[in-house]
């Protein structure tokens, strides 16, 4: 009775182990026969927008040919994973790209499969699927479906809604500027750096009145993105917007001013803006880094309003601006500070 | 008389449409993923170009770029790579060897200025 179980029980688990060998053995044909499919799919993809960019003398692009070759490898509307594939792909290329080729592999992805694939992902429900299809199409330029993402500049989902407003600002570039600071959900910090990068990269010319335009809008969001294109486009006659916010109530919003306000020089009506704005900052630490910005930046030593300074409350300022001037050279006014918080009885008082 | 180029790129792509850039312009085109695909016959020839991509070989970026213009003889020498980093770039325009250096996203037309 025990023995036999025991054989039940043995031939159990060795059919599991059967099984799970020919799982293994499966999985490891198919993923030979996969890699080995996407390198064929590679090679011809390489060898089609190669000899479209350059073509040999006698040698002539047949766009029925192309097409014909992807059905021949499986590229198909039944055979997602083959097309999304080829889509990462043509993104790879387009990405290292710029240029007149970079137009040149436009106007051929138009022309190849995989048709409307990236157009019908902006219908599924699941949100990485979406924002998927939507950096597709503004990665590879296909601006004639632009009407789609823009409702989706304000969905519910931070990612679809990045991916939307990125696409906006690919296609429209500074026009876009009309409504992204008046959008309704906030901007992550992660969202503002994407769309200055891509606003830098693909429109290097900045166009002020649409940028002043932005000025009007009071999302905090829309003030911290308007001074980090001010930053990155380097605009030296919007530097007063920056200036505005050094004395915000709000912590963050002053935050991003300093940092941004770091990479310019002031000149002269601004530094008086800037040394009135100074005092009424409630943070300290924001001040010391302003201190030391200002003075790495200034020519000269304004021993007015560092002897200020040394006469204001808080002690960790009067240390920062004891340093700048002992550094640059006036030990005496700092050694008169110093004597000078001691009356000349405690003195006295320690010698005795 | 065609002049000789190398191409060392890990991007396929990238290596095709250099390869079909230089053979455009009457090189005839050596072009290759891995180092590991040199051989014996390139170290005795001289090329009148190399294109060559930063690989991992287990040494620093910087000295892979001059481990490759030392060991192949050659006339001029272009870094075409996706590790671009500005300390990269910065490092590698310092030195004399190199007459370009581009990193993705590049325009091909530069390169076409290099080597008419």
């Amino acid at each position: 009775m025990e023995i036999s179980f025991l054989f039940v029980v043995l031939k159990v688990l060795l059919g599991v182990l059967i099984l799970l060998w020919i799982i293994i053995g499966y999985s490891l044909v198919y993923r030979k026969h996969r890699t080995r499919h996407r390198e064929k799919i590679e090679s011809s993809f390489a060898d089609i927008t190669s000899k479209y960019l350059y073509t040999l003398p006698g040698e002539e692009v047949n766009l029925i040919e192309i097409q014909r070759t992807f059905r021949g490898l499986g590229i198909k509307r039944s055979n997602p994973k083959n097309v999304q594939y080829l889509i990462d792909l043509m993104i790879r290329t387009q990405r290292s790209l710029m240029g007149r080729n970079y137009k040149q592999l436009e106007t051929l992805f138009k022309q190849i499969p995989p048709f409307r694939a990236s157009l019908s992902k902006l219908n599924s429900t699941e949100w990485y699927i979406k924002a998927r299809g939507i950096r597709e199409i503004y990665e590879m330029g296909q601006k004639q479906h632009i009407n789609a993402l823009i409702s989706e500049r304000n969905n519910n989902n931070t990612y679809v809604r990045r991916e939307a407003q990125i696409a906006m600002v690919v296609f429209l570039g500074w026009e876009s500027l009309r409504f992204l600071p008046f959008l309704k959900m906030e901007m992550t910090l992660w969202q503002q750096i994407k769309v200055v990068e891509k606003l830098h990269d693909l429109y290097p010319e900045p166009d002020l009145p649409l940028l002043r335009k932005a000025y009007e809008s009071d999302r905090f969001y829309a003030s911290e993105l308007v001074m980090r294109i001010i930053r990155k486009f380097r605009l030296e006659s919007e530097v007063d917007y920056i200036l505005n916010f050094l004395d915000h109530p709000d912590h963050d919003r002053r935050e991003v001013a300093i940092y941004c306000i770091q990479s310019f020089s002031l000149i002269n009506g601004q530094q008086q803006v800037f040394k009135k704005k100074f005092f009424r900052i409630p943070n300290t630490q924001q001040q010391v880094n302003l201190l030391k910005y200002f003075h790495t930046n200034s020519f000269q030593i304004d021993l007015e309003f560092y002897k200020k300074l040394l006469n204001s409350g808080n002690e960790i300022l009067k240390l920062s601006t004891a340093e700048i001037l002992w550094d640059s050279g006036y030990i005496k006014i700092v050694e008169e500070f110093y004597y000078g918080q001691y009356n000349s009885e405690t003195i006295e008082e320690n010698v005795l | 008389m065609f002049k000789t180029a190398l191409i060392i790129q890990e991007d396929l792509i990238l290596l095709r449409i250099l390869e079909r850039l230089m053979r455009t312009h009457g090189y005839s085109c050596r072009s290759i993923r891995t180092l590991a695909e040199l051989n014996i016959e390139d170290q005795e020839r001289v090329y009148d170009l190399i294109i060559s991509d930063i690989l991992f070989e287990g040494i620093a970026p910087l000295d892979f770029v001059f481990q490759i213009g030392e060991i192949i003889m050659h006339k001029s020498l272009i870094v075409v790579t996706n590790m671009g980093q500005e300390k990269v770039r910065q490092q590698i325009s310092k030195s004399r060897n190199v007459a370009g250096f581009f990193s993705i996203p590049f325009d091909l037309d530069d390169i076409q200025k290099l080597i008419a």
